[in-house]
């Protein structure tokens, strides 16, 4: 897929997030979107499409976010790189290898994100957030992705001759 | 006598016998002629005209049939219109609403804490993240808004602006937890300090142990350190934590505004302590 549909399919699914998610709240969490395709893509595609992916969508979450500059791009790079390692492992284990991923990378994603706010000098106060946010939008990121994966592997397959552009 | 000489004289026969009918009839003598006519034509002439009823009314119930379609699209696409102006009317009803209660919000703390002008922002977009709690609001730099002001609605404080673009500004809520408000209850003057939590929840803490707390009071800001105007509602008191080792008491509050509804904010642009 080249970088003319990833970018703008991207900056959409973070306006996304920041619009619609949030009314999907539940247990005071909603999912997160751009954090899921960015899983689900490093799966299907491996490491590089993985990062880039991840890239993309980090800097318009950042941008659209409170977060601390630059936090969200590093976050969801390192998720979308470490998500693609387990690309092989992937396709033969159907939905239960992407199910435990999208686990890990949320608590990953969060936690750099936490760190980033620590260190930006903004209060953090660790356990209650683990335990309040964290875990429950790991669960109703979990949700998510049962939804996504099926069709954006179908997806995939239809555009699997493309390589991104970079 | 002639075909001819016959002809000639039709008329004159005819007006005889229409003289002589005339006369007959006058005098009754053509009454049981009349009467047979009419009991044989009787029939006739209803068959006919039920007939010509039964034509008359299928054509009209064709040209009603065509009235009708055209009325009913016309209604149709009166209705569509009507429901649109309907849905828009509504909308602006409660747009209208929402405006009133906060102009009369404002007007009512002009008079007693603010001072300046308001800016009503529509919420355009939240946070797209669990970890913090954002709004995205349509009014900025041109609208007079800079950072640090302090935003609300009728039914209490929101937040205050953090990052300000030339039509958008980003506020934090108060119930982030990196956000702090210097905080009163309404009964007992109890002060604190209102943080926002992970769940979305407000903690009052570092209230003295001398201050008497009650659940069900209400929490204002107490416009110390000259963030907020004083006596903004914050929220109500849902629980006492109190533990004689401790120096302070917490509390937990209640916020009377709903974050997942808010649809309008006020930006107090200037407030006099």
């Amino acid at each position: 897929m080249t970088l003319y549909l990833v970018v703008p399919a991207l900056f959409l699914a973070v306006v996304l997030q920041a619009s619609a998610m949030p009314h999907l709240r539940v247990w005071g969490v909603f999912p997160d979107l751009p954090l899921v395709l960015v899983v689900t893509w490093s799966l299907l595609q491996g490491p590089r499409g993985g990062l880039v992916w991840g890239l993309i969508a980090g800097l318009f979450v950042d941008l659209l976010s409170g977060t601390p500059a630059g936090a969200a791009t590093l976050a969801l790079g390192a998720v979308g790189f470490l998500a693609g390692q387990a690309r092989r492992t992937a396709i033969r284990t159907q939905l239960l290898l992407p199910m435990l991923v999208v686990v890990a990378s949320t608590l990953l994603y969060d936690l750099i994100l936490l760190l980033g706010m620590q260190l930006s000098g903004r209060t953090v106060l660790w356990l209650e957030t683990l335990g309040r946010i964290v875990l429950p939008s790991a669960l109703l990121n979990l949700l998510l992705l049962i939804a996504l994966y099926f069709p954006l592997r179908a997806l995939h397959r239809r555009v699997a001759a493309q390589a991104i552009g970079w | 006598m002639t075909r001819k000489r016959l002809r000639s004289l039709l008329p004159f026969l005819l007006f005889f016998l229409a003289l002589a009918g005339f006369v007959l009839h006058r005098v009754g003598w053509l009454e049981p002629v009349e009467k047979l006519v009419v009991q044989v034509s009787a029939p006739i002439q209803g068959g006919i005209t039920a007939l010509l009823d039964r034509a008359g009314a299928l054509t009209q119930t064709a040209r009603d049939l065509q009235d009708l379609r055209a009325r009913t699209e016309e209604l149709e696409a009166e209705n569509a219109r009507l429901l649109l102006e309907n849905v828009r009317l509504r909308e602006v009803q409660v747009e209208a609403t929402l405006c009133r209660d906060l102009l009369s919000f404002a007007q009512e703390r002009q008079a007693f804490d603010l001072s300046g002008a308001h800016v009503t922002a529509r919420v355009i977009g939240l946070d797209p993240s669990n970890l913090e709690r954002y709004l995205l609001l349509d009014a900025g730099e041109d609208a007079g808004v800079q950072r640090n002001m302090p935003v609300v609605t009728e039914r209490g404080l929101v937040g205050r602006i953090v990052e300000v673009g030339p039509r958008w500004s980003r506020v934090l809520l108060i119930i982030d937890v990196s956000s702090s408000v210097n905080a009163l209850t309404q009964s007992t003057r109890a002060s604190g300090l209102v943080q926002g939590q992970p769940d979305g929840s407000l903690l009052m803490r570092d209230i003295p142990q001398a201050d008497s707390m009650s659940v069900g009071d209400t929490v204002f800001t107490s416009g110390l350190g000259g963030s907020f105007p004083r006596q903004i509602l914050i929220g109500q008191v849902t629980g006492v934590l109190r533990k004689d080792s401790d120096l302070y008491q917490t509390a937990t509050v209640e916020p009377t505004v709903d974050f997942s509804h808010l649809e309008s904010v006020l930006v107090v642009t200037g407030f006099a302590q």
